[in-house]
């Protein structure tokens, strides 16, 4: 496998990054970023302006970690090949040295940045038209639920991406549901490799509810401390990228399949 | 620089390149053949971004699949447009050479080159989709040559270009294969031959012939030529026409075609006359099959021995 170039990946990562600075991309950023507050929003009126805390703070990570920032990587990690066999760009990539790895791992940075962005912008609108205790620790802690979860789910859709370009979006909402919503909730072995088991025990950690859950929601989170599950999400990552990676090196495309 | 051995590449069931084997020395080179011949999968073999399925290719010495130390050295133009819509001639051209290793300054100043080199300077800050098909097909060339490749392969690099930017395009491309390499694939022969460019001919995936432009060109020239005659009924002139000399084979293609291959079509003239003597109606008389394709399937005749 070919080792990426660092400066190719951050080549491709800036060509994204200004690729998706379009007025329709733009757009979707700014109706993504006001989303969750407009919802905090709703949940506040119907409560009549005294929703618990601690719900809001779940509301939110449902919305931002989990929510937003999935829908965010589906659009901006899932193209990653299909885009540039769009554009008939793959030939004119994969044919400089170590273009394939560089073309991967700056799609991911680029990603990882853009939706990373949009989320950190849509938690500092949502807390502040929401009620939580402590919104400086909540804001902490969200944006590191925020970014490791940009990071481990944009890997795991880099696999869908590389192994069927064409059918990416349709196959990452699986994996989505399949890995991360129905695995990830099952009390197994299975759930380890999840990226949502380790945000849930992080979210529970850092919001020193571990001793306030009841039993039946302990099944729900990992029993180790906070930093195994960072550990652990960098390890799914690295793991992820490192198959997508050995895939992508191999891939061919017949001329009619470019463009 | 290019040594390539029973190259077969397929496509589940269909060939792309089928049984090829071929040495390219140092120096220019063209690839001749039809839409379809299989010029595009040979030349994605030898850029490094497809592998063979049986056989071998080495470029440098070495394979060229997703190895860095031979992409390095390769520039490569597609035939396929380019549609990336944003970004400037500049941007993409400078995108390309960081992507070849070059950081941000080299890569500025390479972009800035490349571009000037093929005349795309005034145009440089437009955004690619403004351009026109000839100027995007610039912008192409500019990657390819942008990292001073000591290979460049181009993928029908004339498409969309007006004469004089064809003629300036031929201009550079002659100048850059002085001291490099320079692989041109084409389903055209004048525009081959204008690059004093050695031949290989490919249809349906075989290499057919190959050697030096002029060589081909007698090659081609040697071939009989097929002459269409519209008469009635087709079976009596056929026989007029066997019976007469330098005919070498003749055809009945319809209710009133026929084809007469010969290497001598000025004699064909005496055989229509002495068949309109012996009664036959001819309408017309005209060359049968001088098209390229026409061309490529006697060479593929020639190559499998059963032509003359």
């Amino acid at each position: 496998m070919q080792m990426p170039s660092l400066w190719g990946a951050v080549a491709v990562a800036g060509f994204q990054l200004r690729r998706l600075l379009t007025p329709p991309r733009l757009a979707m950023a700014a109706l993504g970023a006001v989303f969750p507050a407009a919802v905090m929003l709703a949940a506040s009126r119907a409560s009549r302006g005294r929703l618990d805390p601690d719900l809001a703070v779940v509301l939110l990570y449902v919305l931002i970690p989990e929510g937003l920032c999935l829908l965010g990587l589906l659009v901006t990690m899932c193209p990653a090949v299909s885009d540039e066999l769009e554009r008939g760009t793959w030939v004119h990539v994969t044919v400089r040295p170590s273009g394939r790895a560089s073309l991967l791992l700056g799609t991911f940075l680029a990603a990882v940045v853009w939706t990373g962005s949009v989320a950190l912008i849509a938690l500092g609108i949502a807390l502040a038209v929401t009620k939580v205790w402590h919104p400086e620790a909540v804001a902490m802690a969200f944006s590191g639920l925020i970014v490791l979860s940009c990071i481990g789910r944009a890997a795991l859709f880099a696999l869908p991406a590389v192994i069927m370009p064409k059918r990416a979006l349709v196959a990452s909402v699986g994996v989505a549901i399949v890995v991360e919503y129905l695995a990830g909730v099952l009390p197994a072995v299975v759930n380890q490799a999840t990226v949502s088991l380790r945000l849930r025990t992080l979210l529970v950690e850092w919001m020193g509810w571990r001793r306030k859950l009841p039993v039946e929601i302990q099944l729900l989170v990992d029993m180790q401390p906070a930093w195994v599950q960072v550990i652990a999400v960098f390890i799914v990552a690295a793991v992820f990228l490192t198959a997508a990676l050995f895939i992508l090196e191999r891939r061919q495309f017949p001329p009619s399949e470019e463009v | 620089m290019i040594h390539i051995t029973h190259l077969t590449k397929l496509y589940g069931s269909v060939i792309g390149v089928n049984d090829v084997t071929v040495d390219l020395d140092v120096g220019a080179h063209g690839l001749l053949g039809p839409n379809g011949a299989g010029k595009t999968t040979f030349l994605g073999l030898i850029t490094g971004q497809l592998r063979p399925t049986m056989g071998r290719v080495e470029v440098f010495g070495e394979p060229p699949f997703a190895n860095p130390r031979v992409l390095r050295r390769i520039g490569y133009c597609p035939a396929a447009d380019l549609a990336e819509r944003h970004a400037t001639p500049q941007a993409w051209v400078r995108y390309l050479v960081r992507l070849s290793g070059f950081t941000g300054g080299e890569a500025e100043s390479r972009a800035e080159r490349a571009i000037e080199q093929v005349g795309l300077d005034s145009a440089s800050r437009r955004p690619i989709a403004t351009l026109s098909k000839g100027m995007r097909q610039r912008v192409k060339i500019a990657g390819a040559i942008a990292h001073d490749p000591d290979l460049l392969v181009l993928d029908e690099p004339f498409i969309g270009l007006d004469p004089v930017a064809r003629h300036e395009l031929v201009h550079l491309v002659r100048g850059w294969s002085r001291d490099r390499s320079l692989i041109v694939a084409s389903h055209l022969l004048h525009e081959v031959e204008a690059l004093d460019a050695g031949l290989a001919v490919i249809l349906g995936g075989r290499l057919v012939a190959s050697g030096a432009a002029l060589e081909i060109r007698s090659l081609i020239e040697s071939l009989p030529a097929e002459i269409r005659v519209r008469c009635f009924p087709p079976q009596r002139f056929a026989e007029v026409a066997w019976r007469s000399t330098g005919v070498e084979s003749v055809r009945v293609e319809s209710e009133d075609i026929v084809v007469v291959a010969t290497r001598q079509p000025a004699a064909l003239a005496a055989v229509a006359q002495q068949a309109a003597a012996d009664g036959l109606a001819i309408a017309e008389v005209m060359p049968a099959d001088r098209s390229l394709e026409g061309i490529f399937g006697r060479l593929v005749q020639l190559h499998r021995g059963v032509g003359p």
